[in-house]
């Protein structure tokens, strides 16, 4: 088992409720994954921007981790876990 | 025996997370947990492991040991970059957790701190009772299993927090410390490393109750003024207090090069790079650093170390480089590449009075705040020295840094 930094914008679909905010599905590379486990959450800050960083567990059992960067709004994969 | 001025009114907790930057890892990803999983650089990577988590012990793995011979002898564990922005998130859980408790919390590094709850245990139903609490808590959060101890004293409840981990919670009752503390190893104490157990067990000492029935005067006669605060730890006498701020001896940052070496460029901008880092980190403190040293591995690991002292305590980041830029002209004797640097500024104090009557830094100092306050706002990497930005050539760079052949220690 390894793990890749990938940094590649994705487009993200995500759910917001009592100011948190949780990501369902995004599509990457023509695809989409379904997010089945929000395994934890965590912010770091890059002077006053935070990102916010999702790992999660998709349908097909991928792990992924996602960022979001609310100085852009913009979502990436910041990393995959690659079997093997 | 009683020890003599030994505060037992004290609460004092020893909290540590176990194989801390594993445990993150594995908190946050459910296919790590119950696999050797070793942080610190993929296992093609030449650097060493920073830790290892328990079911990577169990394969002999430790700390500090090469990253190929860790693969040689697990093969099939996770390497890992390591990620210091998470972990020092993850960090910052924990300290909203404590502070749930007592206001009396000193941090001495991500992972590890003491809480003083001699003042709030009315409000509890007991010491063991917060443990749990928190535990459960910083589980729950993030993940990661914590092992704690409590006792009297800040060198009772360390002790007790190693004895049982992971996971483990040990309290030290008043009034049993001396017999808790005679049966354990001599080198279960602060300040006695291999070349001090080596002595002791010249002499036949072994455990901490031998040493602790030595006469002072022995201790002192082998050790100094440190044999004879190890005299008093094995005693269970320790009077230092859990401070909110503490002052660090040192503060240090390295790296290894991906490949060895000889770009000025790349060594030169490295060093600088490293020395923003401190200098960021002091003023953040309001502290001053009196002594730079700097550190040098060349490819056939031959070692040069040196320091200096600076004319004045500065934490003016130009002044820290200009200092380890000329140690390092002093030490590169060798016509051999580079395999890793570092620096570190020690003799740190608070920034709290003038030393001179005509200080001309002032101007500086305003330069230092207002760079300080864009990084603030834009990120660390907003201002870079220009001689750091060599390092683009061969790192990426993120707002809060450069992501450094050993990301553990990109801070």
């Amino acid at each position: 088992m390894r793990f890749e930094d990938i940094f590649e914008s994705i487009e993200v679909i995500s759910h917001f409720k009592d100011g948190t905010m949780k990501p369902l599905r995004f599509r990457w590379n023509s695809r989409v994954y379904k997010i089945q486990q929000l395994n934890g959450h965590w912010v770091s800050h890059q002077g006053y921007t935070h990102q916010h960083h999702y790992s999660v567990i998709s349908d097909s059992s991928d792990y992924f981790e996602l960022l979001f960067d609310s100085s852009n709004f913009d979502w990436q994969i910041a990393r995959v876990c690659l079997d093997g | 025996m009683q020890p003599q001025s030994m505060d037992l009114t004290k609460t004092i907790m020893h909290i540590d997370a176990d194989a801390f930057f594993a445990s993150v890892e594995q908190g946050f990803n459910p296919l790590l947990r119950h696999k050797p999983v070793i942080v610190g650089g993929t296992a093609e990577q030449r650097g060493v492991v920073h830790t290892a988590s328990y079911q990577a012990r169990a394969r002999g793995i430790r700390t500090g040991m090469a990253l190929m011979r860790a693969k040689t002898l697990c093969p099939e564990a996770v390497f890992l970059k390591g990620d210091y922005e998470h972990y020092r998130a993850v960090s910052q859980t924990f300290q909203q957790v404590y502070l749930q408790y007592t206001p009396q919390v000193e941090f001495t590094s991500l992972d590890d701190a003491y809480l003083d709850l001699s003042g709030a245990m009315h409000l509890y139903p007991s010491a063991q009772w917060v443990a749990k609490a928190i535990v459960d808590e910083v589980y729950h959060r993030t993940g990661v299993d914590l092992s704690i101890g409590i006792g009297s004293s800040k060198v009772i409840a360390r002790i007790a927090s190693g004895l049982n981990k992971p996971r483990g919670m040990v309290e030290v009752p008043p009034d049993t410390e001396q017999s808790f503390l005679n049966p354990l190893p001599a080198d279960i104490l602060p300040g006695i490393g291999r070349m001090a157990k080596e002595r002791l067990t010249d002499l036949h000492i072994f455990t901490v109750g031998d040493l602790a029935r030595l006469p002072r005067l022995v201790m002192e006669q082998l050790f100094g003024r440190n044999g004879v605060k190890i005299w008093e730890y094995a005693r269970g006498i320790d009077h230092r207090q859990v401070k909110r701020k503490i002052i660090p001896r040192q503060i240090s940052r390295e790296t290894s090069f991906e490949e060895d070496t000889a770009d000025m460029g790349i060594i030169r901008g490295t060093l600088q790079y490293l020395t923003e880092r401190i200098g960021k980190k002091l003023r953040e403190q309001d502290m001053v650093g009196q002594v730079v040293g700097i550190k040098i591995r060349y490819s056939d690991f031959k070692r040069h170390e040196g320091t200096r002292r600076l004319p004045n305590p500065s934490n003016d980041s130009g002044e820290l480089f200009r200092m380890a830029d000329t140690l390092f002209e002093q030490l590169r004797l060798r016509r051999v590449r580079i395999r890793h640097v570092g620096v570190s500024v020690m003799h740190i104090e608070p920034k709290n009075y003038q030393r001179s009557l005509f200080d001309s830094r002032g101007r500086q100092g305003a330069l230092n705040s207002a760079v300080d306050d864009i990084r603030r706002r834009f990120g660390f990497m907003a201002l870079l020295p220009a001689e750091s930005l060599e390092l683009k050539r061969k790192y990426r760079m993120e707002p809060h840094g450069y992501i450094l052949h050993n990301p553990a220690l990109t801070r």
